[in-house]
């Protein structure tokens, strides 16, 4: 079980209460005693202009403070700190509605009151009537629905309010007073904010305008990964026939196809092959040249049609390796589906049309097995854990039977190509789910270089943004559709397979799982733009690079949080949580410290050597 | 092939007439301690390493003595590669005290050999499986496997010398008067006093002569009440804090005895010792009851031991559900719980903890060294875990005899309680890595070492009955010399002992460890249940790898600390050293299997052949 990753949104929530207790010590008091004297008036500070809007006398008056009233009250307040219930915010990010006297229902502490916060990024709640304030923070990306509980004649305590679903593994449940009325602003802005699509509204992605010394866009560079893999040489070529995504509108514009293949080849090829989608080059092996290339299904259909072009397109990537006489078709699915796919014009590739070719299946499931998966899952997991079945629970849920499936999947892969120096091709249905899990995860394994930072930032922006993982749908950015059969957790699973792999290879990674960790989180987020959209001809359409600011702009300027100290080539100070790695850093240090003394010693002993050298003539 | 030690599928066939006869050479052959006599020789058998299907096997020869089942080889097996290895037995020893059953196995037969019902719990169980039965060898083993009688332990016949140089200094064997005198003083734990009234064992053989007392019990209440209590094992003292709190362990009142006066009076006087006299809160242990934990344990050893790779696929396909229906967990999960319960109640309330359980002296011990453990970080250095485990388990009488099954009798109830502890110590090592001296190591090497027929430590029931095995009797056997356990050079090199040591450890860590006790905070101890499957390795890889590194570092912060002066030439190549080893390690080093193995066929296909999964294919609706 990866119950680490369990642990993200505790790990935000512990920087942001760390954080909060930083810079807004100087309210506290201030805030405190509100929550605490809710006949109090004042809700934020003295100096406000605003406090006839939030004085709730014995009338309605709305304790929740719109848009419009915060901006004047902002605007007068010309350029002073926020007031004490304001959560930080990100450049472009604003606060849209607010509510007091608001209880979250902790499903491990218990009810909290305080101040719950509505920006166009996240939901903010922070209760101040404990020492330490409890933050909850919660980019509204990661909502997928919001329900409210109760009506206007619900009694009873907390029975009244708002039920936040998470696409991370988590609920929120606030309750709200009746009489204060606060509900249904709060509910109508959760809505709007957490899905903009729904409302005709940009995500926020395109609002955030916060600049970092990294330009993460500048990552990921095609035709320089090909480069780094020897492409052009004699067998590969870099084609750029998709230029204007008119082969294949969900490949990228440049990609490495058998420098055999004419032009005219490889567009009958694209209509054999389900959505365009051609063999093309995903790794090459720097000394066998066997090769890793993925596609779609190829549209056989029920009559067993051929392709004669696919056939020797085919052909020419096994002849592109020298090694071996053969190559290996790695089918992800359940032969079971494949077969089905048959009916509806897909299927596979018959080893009668496809000489030296050997099928393989993997068994791996569609998208909707794995979505069903993860939902009992969480189901188990979330919000407590029944002690009585947790162990076959796990195992009812067959969640890591299906990160073993596509573990061994990419294993066999591994297998055949460096150990066999068998050239493999991997395609499930589309090849934009399964596909992409099972060559990302090879590569992983084969090549160092994606077990670095930048490397696997490269292996993402390659192997799931380029080649067209719909992450758009996958997820569901900004939109209501919280039942959408094409959301799915694909890539998610894929991260836990690689944390997987990490725990079993601890000094072979560059980065520790606090990065794979950040990276789920801003899967979800929408604040950067580097899941969104379905492809690459979308995102230019969007103009994503120039609106949007990557994650990787981010991640990079401030990579000391992400590295891992056991990683070989990097021994230097981290900061990391996990008391292994803590106590590894402390001893790091104690090494460097005592180097350093050894060091001065040499030194000075050197110097001293040489006076006395010196001082007898 | 690799080395199969003391495999938990120790397959052996005698083989026809095909085999050519071995011959082995001095170095090859199976080396005999002094006082170790051959039973039985077979030459030119085949042993067959775990889940191999029969494919792969090794020639050698097999030899039982009166200590060990021994198979020697002619083939290569690399000793620089070989970590942990026992210096009391070879590759492919095994201590007859490990062995549990043995099967005769015919074509299609397997039929378990008696004498010896299952007699002990063991992990390393043995499955000698014989095509054409050579009838003395098996002989040979039954007879020698499970004796009837205790004297007729191998440490009774061993011969070689012992001298006890340093231990006295490094362990407290809690079997003296002033062990307890100091655990009280250095527990500054008030109200509590020595009492000797068992010297020469007089009120009962099973407890120990000194115990510790409520200073209001004079040694007559003693007297009088230890009758009410089973296995007369009344209220004793093991630990306390400055404030007053104390752990106190004790056995239920005879099940004859309704009346809970008695045992009412003296938790009244361990309510007057406490300071504030403060009720004492009292914990009850009856479950899980050993009977239990040995079906669990029994479960729990099938899955961890497949017996070929069908079974292994089978029972991979279900892990978790099989996991779940063993109870392990569950019962390390109890543990635990208990063991917090107790620590938080002596330290955030400042009341005393008195431990029940039945006999009072299985989970007592588990609970009761658990809670130590939380609390004082004392028990948490390497002397002071061995002192606790001499404290709570040896001197306080856990009957290890009994309960590993030294000892081939019917009434006798094994159970692994030892190990159930020994598990609990590594879930709060992975979840406190840094607040222990000792490594994962150091407790399974512990396991291993309790069934081995040479050291004292874990071969009585109670100390009475070591008391008298020194002593020694005219009629039945010599007076047995006392090897302790502890003094680890016996067995292993300075190298493998340095591997006790957790690298991690940071002796300024001296808070109260709260675990997470719950199911999902628990994890398989993989190194002691899994290693004897070199399939389930991982190569080049695994927690190993943080571990050396970590000893890694230590060293040359040692080296720096030491001698600023001469530097480069030893610490670049202690460096190149450990790097190397860092590389080639698998995951279940130092016991790994796969050490000395230049692969051939790195993929493993136990694991990845699709077959089982297709033909169980896990669901098949929802056709894209």
């Amino acid at each position: 079980m990866n119950r680490k990753t369990g642990s993200m949104e505790l790990l935000e929530m512990e920087n942001n209460t760390y954080n909060k207790t930083l810079t807004l010590d100087g309210f506290r008091s201030d805030s405190k005693s509100n929550l605490l004297n809710k006949q109090e008036t004042t809700s934020w500070g003295k100096t406000s202009p605003s406090k006839s809007y939030c004085s709730s006398s014995s009338t309605s008056t709305e304790n929740v403070v719109s848009t419009l009233e915060r901006k004047k009250a902002a605007s007068n307040e010309t350029g002073t700190m926020s007031r004490p219930d304001d959560p930080p915010v990100l450049p472009g990010e604003k606060v849209t509605g607010q509510a007091r006297d608001v209880t979250y229902l902790c499903p491990y502490h218990g009810p909290a009151r305080g101040v719950l916060t509505v920006t166009n990024y996240k939901l903010y709640f922070k209760a101040g009537d404990k020492d330490t304030p409890l933050v909850v923070e919660v980019p509204l990306g990661v909502v997928s629905r919001i329900e409210k509980v109760g009506g206007a004649s619900s009694r009873g305590e907390n029975a009244y309010g708002i039920e936040v679903f998470c696409k991370d593994m988590r609920n929120l449940r606030f309750a709200h007073k009746q009489e204060n009325h606060s509900r249904r602003n709060v509910f109508e802005k959760l809505q709007m904010f957490a899905f903009p699509l729904s409302h005709k509204m940009k995500l926020f992605a395109f609002e955030y305008s916060e600049t970092f010394p990294e330009n993460g866009w500048a990552v990921y560079e095609p035709i320089a990964e090909l480069k780094r893999m020897g492409v052009n040489n004699d067998m590969w070529k870099i084609s750029k026939i998709n230029e204007q995504h008119d082969v294949c509108d969900s490949y990228p514009a440049v990609w490495a196809v058998p420098a055999q293949a004419t032009d005219d080849d490889i567009k009958i090829v694209a209509n054999f092959r389900s959505r365009g989608r051609i063999p093309v080059l995903s790794w090459i092996h720097p000394e066998s040249q066997a090769t890793i290339t993925r596609c779609s299904q190829p549209l056989v259909g029920v009559s067993g049609k051929r392709c004669r072009e696919d056939e020797h397109y085919i052909q020419l990537i096994m002849d592109a390796n020298a090694q071996s006489h053969k190559l290996f078709i790695m089918d992800a699915r359940p032969s079971a589906n494949a077969i089905a796919n048959k009916a509806k014009g897909g299927g596979y590739e018959s080893e009668d049309a496809y000489q030296h070719a050997e099928l393989v299946f993997l068994d791996i499931h569609n998208i909707h097995v794995m979505r069903e998966s993860l939902r009992k899952l969480k189901e188990l997991c979330y919000p407590n854990i029944d002690e009585t079945k947790w162990l076959s629970g796990l195992e009812s849920t067959y969640w890591l039977k299906h990160i073993k499936c596509i573990l061994a999947g990419a294993v066999r892969i591994v297998d055949k190509v460096e150990s066999h120096k068998t050239s493999v091709l991997v395609h499930c249905s589309d090849g934009w789910d399964r596909t992409a899990q099972l060559t990302a995860l090879s590569m992983l394994m084969l090549d160092p270089y994606y077990r670095t930072i930048k490397g696997f930032e490269v292996l993402i922006e390659k192997e799931w943004v380029s080649f067209g993982h719909k992450f758009q749908q996958r997820i569901g950015h900004g939109d209501d559709h919280h039942s959408d059969a094409d959301r799915s957790p694909v890539f998610l699973q894929f991260i836990d397979c690689v944390w997987q792999i990490t725990q079993q290879f601890p000094n072979a990674f560059e980065f520790n799982d606090y990065f794979l960790i950040t990276i789920l989180d801003h899967l979800y987020s929408c604040r950067f733009g580097t899941f969104l959209c379905n492809t690459e001809r979308e995102r230019i359409q969007e103009r994503l690079k120039e609106q949007t600011v990557s994650l990787w702009s981010y991640t990079n300027s401030n990579l000391d949080l992400y590295r891992n100290p056991l990683y070989w080539a990097n021994n230097l100070q981290q900061r990391v949580l996990d008391p292994v790695y803590q106590r590894i850093r402390e001893l790091l240090k104690l090494k460097d410290q005592l180097e350093h003394m050894a060091e001065e010693c040499k030194k000075e002993q050197q110097q001293r050597m040489q006076r006395s050298i010196v001082s007898p003539t | 092939m690799n080395d199969i030690k003391e495999d938990s599928r120790f397959k052996s066939y005698i083989s026809e007439n095909e085999l050519e006869s071995i011959t082995l050479d001095d170095s090859q052959r199976t080396k005999f301690l002094d006082g170790e006599t051959i039973v039985c020789e077979a030459h030119t058998v085949l042993m067959y390493p775990p889940l191999s299907d029969r494919k792969k096997y090794m020639a050698g020869v097999l030899t039982v003595t009166t200590f060990k089942l021994s198979f020697a080889t002619a083939e290569e097996t690399e000793p620089s590669n070989c970590y942990q290895q026992n210096l009391l037995l070879g590759v492919n020893d095994i201590c007859l005290s490990s062995i549990d059953v043995i099967y005769q196995v015919g074509d299609r037969t397997k039929k378990k050999l008696t004498p010896g019902q299952n007699v002990t719990g063991k992990v390393k169980d043995i499955l000698i499986i014989c095509k054409i039965v050579e009838k003395n060898i098996v002989n040979a083993l039954l007879h020698h496997a499970y004796p009837k009688r205790h004297t007729l332990l191998f440490a009774y016949d061993y011969k070689e010398p012992y001298i006890n140089q340093t231990l006295t200094k490094e362990v407290r064997l809690f079997q003296s008067k002033l062990d307890w005198e100091k655990e009280l003083k250095r527990t500054k734990c008030q109200n509590w006093r020595v009492s000797q009234v068992n010297f020469n064992y007089q009120i009962s053989p099973l407890l120990i002569e000194t115990i510790i007392v409520p200073k209001s019990v004079t040694d007559n209440i003693i007297k009088e009440s230890v009758e009410k209590f089973r296995n007369r094992c009344g209220p004793v003292w093991v630990w306390g804090t400055a404030a007053g709190a104390a752990l106190v362990r004790m056995a239920d009142l005879l099940p004859a005895i309704t009346d809970r006066t008695e045992e009412n009076k003296l938790l009244e006087h361990i309510r007057k010792s406490h300071p504030d006299k403060k009720p004492p809160h009292i914990i009850d242990l009856s479950a899980p009851a050993p009977k239990d934990v040995q079906a669990s344990y029994l479960k729990l050893r099938e899955l961890c031991t497949p017996e070929n790779a069908r079974t292994f696929k089978s029972q991979d396909f279900k892990f978790y559900g099989l996991l779940d229906a063993t109870k392990w967990l569950t019962h390390v999960s109890t543990c635990l719980t208990r063991a917090w319960e107790a620590a938080e109640r002596i330290s955030v309330c400042e009341s005393t903890v008195v431990l029940q359980e039945g006999n009072g002296q299985d989970l007592n011990c588990v609970v009761s060294s658990l809670t130590q453990l939380m609390l004082d970080p004392f028990f948490r250095t390497k002397y002071g875990f061995q002192s606790l485990v001499q404290k709570d388990w040896v001197a306080l009488g856990h009957p290890f005899a009994n309960r590993l099954g030294h000892i081939l009798c019917k009434e006798v109830e094994a159970s692994p309680i030892f190990l159930l502890f020994l598990d609990c110590v590594w879930q709060l090592l992975q979840q406190f890595p840094t607040a222990f001296q000792i490594s994962e190591t150091y407790l399974t090497t512990l396991w291993d070492s309790a069934h081995i027929s040479v050291f004292d430590t874990f071969l009585f029931n109670c100390h009475h009955q070591r008391f008298m095995a020194e002593v020694g009797s005219a009629n039945s056997h010599p007076p047995l010399v006392l090897r302790s356990v502890w003094d680890w050079r016996e067995q292993f090199s300075e190298r493998d002992i340095g591997l006790f040591c957790n690298p991690l450890y940071d002796d300024s860590y001296r808070a109260i460890l709260k675990p997470h006790a719950g199911l999902a905070g628990l994890e398989v101890w993989t190194q002691c249940y899994f290693r004897w499957l070199p399939d389930l390795e991982i190569r080049n890889g695994g927690r190993p790898q943080v571990d050396l590194y970590s000893r890694y570092l230590v060293s040359e912060i040692l080296q720096r600390q030491q001698g600023a002066g001469e530097l480069n030439g030893r610490l670049s190549r202690n460096k190149e050293e450990y790097v190397e080893l860092i590389r080639k390690v698998n995951g279940f080093f130092p016991f790994s299997h796969n050490a000395g193995r230049v692969d051939t066929d790195p993929i493993n296909n136990v694991l990845l052949t699709g077959d089982t999964l297709d033909s169980q294919s896990i669901l098949n609706f929802n056709i894209d």
